[in-house]
């Protein structure tokens, strides 16, 4: 396929790159007089070292006897003989270099761009553990990665994924612990993809989730390199995805939501409080304002009566129903939010301040809404960043739950309650259950590392969800 | 999919049109009544709510200065048409949820209640916690706007006044629902609270006004029922020995002479008697009936723990034959006051207001068939016995007493 003329493979190079600016072309001569071709993407390539490995001794050394790893040191070093081969690796940053009369063409890597510093990723801000957060260059992340596991079965295997954007995607895993099925299955739907950009791993995890119309989602992600290698540990796969921190693993349990790397480097009681706390949290960011309005409207009865008569005292005189009160609340509570992501950061102050006037005293003074409503708000809106990973799901289960609370009271709530209970359960994530060790129930499950943290020591095996065969994790100390 | 999707489309029309919690009111549309008095006034029915005013909460917030409560009033032929009047002459519907005290006049409780309150417990609103009172000579309207306390709320001074019961079983705490379940059984009659206007002396900072009358409530003493009509009160140490049969107290005084009143301190002033008192902790009641040949009689035995509150005389509590003294004495107040009581409410009343019927109906089931129309007769007089047993187990801060040396 390559010809042995370097002119008419530079022509088709070009060609081929539609002249693109960023593409070079270099035609030189050695001394020994022979006609070297090198093609290379411009930015992709370490300039100081591609003269003084590259070119230097090109030049100088290569002669007719003299084969080119002889010339060129560098590890690096492959042929390949098809023009559409030299194609692609010039875009992953290559240096292709043609000879004069030879059918072969050699690729050297030495790629060089520039990239974002490893730093602590801002949503998953922990106050003990590694602070150390997967970047967007893949190569780096499986750096990271095998720092965490040096494990000569940690297991990395690349795909290519979109037609345009030629991504690069890597499953990790380790050989032995991984669940089969899962990885089969992974596989699977990963050689059905078939779509023209992959730009962040969201669109991997859309592309191969259970249930793609559900709320909740059944992948998750993480931007660190200790939760990810956790997850790795106890059988699951990740998918890295250049380009991208987040890292994705499959499958995902509901549970997840509530657990947090930092759970395991923290005495047990602590994390087993976080563990209850997040809980409540979960419960009063999804439930809270819905049962507050169905309480108010039609099971006065409910409320002991010093708060009853506080909370008509607070009424007196607000002009909008407690349903369209309480939900206005909440939208006004979510444009704040959103609105204080969005803008610029300095910007970001005016936002905190008016936000503050919006969901505060004032919206309480002009008579617009009751302060016991926005406490409610506010509470749930507080408690939903206790389960950051569930937060899709919670901001519209909260609305659902809100108007059928005022629509019907708390049989209303109880409905929304059984309707998100009916579909978490019924969620699948490669053939795991979602909800387990909830339903299915499984009590070792259940009292071990999901409501309560037990000790390191007390945690023998893995999640029997996950992985079935190799579920030993340690020989209890106690024990030896 | 299509099955699905009609599965979850009939699930939701289902969801609304079967049931639902109904009638959602707006907290800003409804006056929450705490108390509610019940009258008859000439030949109808008299019912006053006490309506809370929610804004006296938002003072801090420019609520002005707004009373705490206000009273309204509805008269009709029967309870529920007197409800509707109050529709008349106030502006927001009554929420009665969180009424949780109801005030009888003395003419209405006279009248007879079951003939008159159907309403009361067939309101599904009402709670049927609520504490019953009865207004000792007056009118319920009138005891209902006096607070001395510190409560806000007049509705729940009062209801504070009952749940005080814990330290002083001078009074009865008695639930519309223990009142019907007790009225329904044979073999005990009802009794209820009683609320009682006093005059209060008034005692200001600057001492001016020393002297004058004011009013104010007390809840001592209990009501007796004749199946549903008011016959009677007791008297406050009444109530407390009715308290104790029927195994009903839990902090309470007990005061008596002091066994070994012999003061080697000649400082004291008291010359003539000197008292102690005990503290109970815990008091078990157990009674009994028996058929014996003479006639019924009727026996309890009181357990008390308690611990010393005062001991005036020569008692060293760490002798121990000085501390069985004590008990012994303790014991045999509690005995003689509960055996007057007794007796009195047979030789006055004549109705089993202690539950002794109960307990004959449960042992001798075939022989209270044949006497229940006239148990209070045979009560009246039955022989009653008692035995009490008092365990002190706590001294106090002190050994001796401090007018002994």
């Amino acid at each position: 396929m390559i010809s042995k003329n370097i002119t008419s493979n530079k022509e088709k190079l070009i060609k081929a790159f539609n002249n693109s600016s960023d593409f070079v072309a270099y035609e030189f001569k050695t001394r020994a007089d022979i006609k070297i071709l090198i093609c290379f993407i411009e930015g992709f390539v370490n300039k100081d070292l591609f003269d003084r490995d590259i070119l230097k001794p090109l030049i100088l050394e290569l002669d007719g006897q003299k084969e080119i790893k002889e010339v060129i040191f560098t590890p690096k070093i492959e042929e390949v003989d098809s023009i559409e081969q030299v194609k692609n690796e010039i875009i992953f940053g290559k240096i292709a270099i043609f000879i004069e009369g030879n059918t072969n063409c050699f690729v050297v890597e030495l790629i060089k761009w520039d990239k974002r510093s490893i730093e602590e990723p801002n949503s998953e801000a922990v106050v003990r553990g590694p602070k150390e957060g997967f970047i967007e260059d893949i190569e780096v992340n499986k750096v990271l990665l095998r720092r965490k596991l040096r494990n000569n079965k940690l297991v990395f295997e690349d795909y290519r994924f979109g037609k345009q954007t030629n991504t690069k995607v890597s499953i990790a895993y380790i050989k032995g612990i991984v669940n089969e099925d899962v990885l089969q299955e992974l596989k699977r739907r990963l050689e059905k993809i078939d779509i023209d950009a992959i730009l962040e791993s969201g669109y991997i995890e859309e592309l191969i989730e259970d249930s793609p119309l559900s709320l909740i989602g059944t992948v998750s992600n993480a931007e660190k390199p200790d939760i990810i290698a956790d997850k790795i540990l106890e059988g699951r796969v990740a998918i890295l995805v250049d380009g991208t921190p987040h890292v994705l693993t499959i499958p995902r349990i509901f549970v997840e939501g509530i657990m947090a790397s930092e759970d395991y480097y923290l005495r047990p009681y602590y994390s087993t409080f976080l563990r209850l706390l997040r809980i409540i949290g979960l419960f009063a960011a999804v439930y809270l304002p819905g049962i507050f309005v169905a309480l108010q409207l039609y099971h006065q009865e409910m409320i002991p009566t010093v708060l009853l008569i506080n909370m008509a005292g607070a009424r007196e005189g607000v002009p909008l129903p407690v349903t369209l009160e309480v939900l206005f609340m909440t939208i006004a509570l979510e444009l704040t939010k959103e609105s204080g992501l969005r803008l610029p950061k300095n910007v970001g102050a005016t936002v905190s301040i008016v936000g503050a006037l919006i969901l505060g005293q004032a919206a309480v003074e002009a008579g617009v809404v009751n302060a016991i409503t926005i406490i409610v708000v506010s509470t749930s809106a507080i408690a939903e960043f206790v389960v950051p990973g569930l937060i899709q799901g919670i901001v519209v289960y909260r609305f659902v739950i809100l108007l059928l609370g005022g629509l019907m009271g708390l049989y209303g709530v109880a409905c929304g309650f059984i309707f998100i209970t009916m579909e978490l359960v019924s969620l699948d994530s490669f053939g795991v259950p979602f909800a387990w060790p909830i339903a299915p129930r499984e009590w070792g499950g259940l009292k071990k590392d999901t409501l309560v943290r037990l000790p390191l020591w007390k945690n023998i095996f893995r999640p029997k969800a996950i992985e079935k065969r190799n579920i030993r994790r340690q020989i209890s100390p106690w024990r030896k | 999919m299509k099955r699905k999707l009609i599965c979850l489309a009939l699930s939701f029309v289902l969801i609304f049109s079967l049931t639902a919690c109904w009638n959602a009111r707006e907290l800003n549309t409804v006056g929450i009544s705490l108390a509610m008095g019940l009258d008859i006034e000439g030949d109808k029915i008299l019912v006053t709510f006490e309506i809370v005013n929610p804004s006296y909460t938002q003072k801090n917030h420019g609520g002005g200065d707004v009373g705490p409560v206000k009273y309204v009033q509805g008269i009709g032929n029967t309870i529920f048409e007197a409800f509707r009047d109050v529709s008349l002459k106030f502006d927001r519907r009554i929420l009665i949820s969180h009424n949780k005290l109801i005030i009888l006049g003395e003419d209405f409780a006279r009248r007879g209640l079951i003939n008159q309150t159907d309403q009361l417990f067939r309101n599904r609103e009402l709670r049927e916690t609520a504490y019953m009172l009865i207004a000792k000579g007056a009118k319920a309207y009138e005891v209902m706007g006096i607070n001395n306390g510190l409560e806000d709320l007049p509705g729940n001074y009062i209801l504070n006044l009952i749940r005080n019961k814990r330290d002083n079983p001078k009074t009865v705490d008695v639930r519309i629902m223990n009142y019907l379940r007790d009225y329904y059984l044979e073999g005990i009659h009802t009794v209820a609270g009683v609320v009682e206007m006093i005059d209060r002396t008034q005692i200001d900072e600057t001492g001016k006004d020393m002297g004058t009358k004011d009013k104010e409530l007390t809840v001592i003493g209990a009501a007796v029922f004749k199946d549903d009509i008011l016959v009677a009160y007791i008297s406050g140490n009444d109530t407390k020995a009715l308290n104790y049969i029927k195994n009903d107290v839990k902090k309470g005084l007990i005061t008596f002479p002091t066994p070994k009143d012999i003061v080697r301190n000649r400082k004291s002033n008291l010359e003539d008697k000197h008292l102690s008192s005990v503290l109970t902790i815990k008091v078990k009641t157990k009674n009994d009936v028996e058929i014996k040949d003479e006639g019924i009689s009727l026996k309890s035995k009181v357990k008390i723990r308690g611990t010393i509150g005062e001991v005036i005389g020569d008692i060293d509590v760490y002798n121990e034959e000085e501390f069985k003294l004590l008990e012994e004495a303790c014991s045999n107040t509690v005995k003689e006051a509960i055996k007057h009581t007794v007796e009195k409410v047979q030789r006055e009343i004549g109705l089993d207001i202690f539950g002794f019927g109960l307990i004959f109906q449960r042992k001798y089931p075939d022989e209270f068939k044949k006497i229940k129309d006239n148990w209070d007769e045979i009560f009246s007089h039955a022989d009653y016995q008692i035995e009490v047993e008092t365990n002190l187990i706590r001294t106090g801060l002190i050994d001796t007493p401090i007018n002994v040396d």
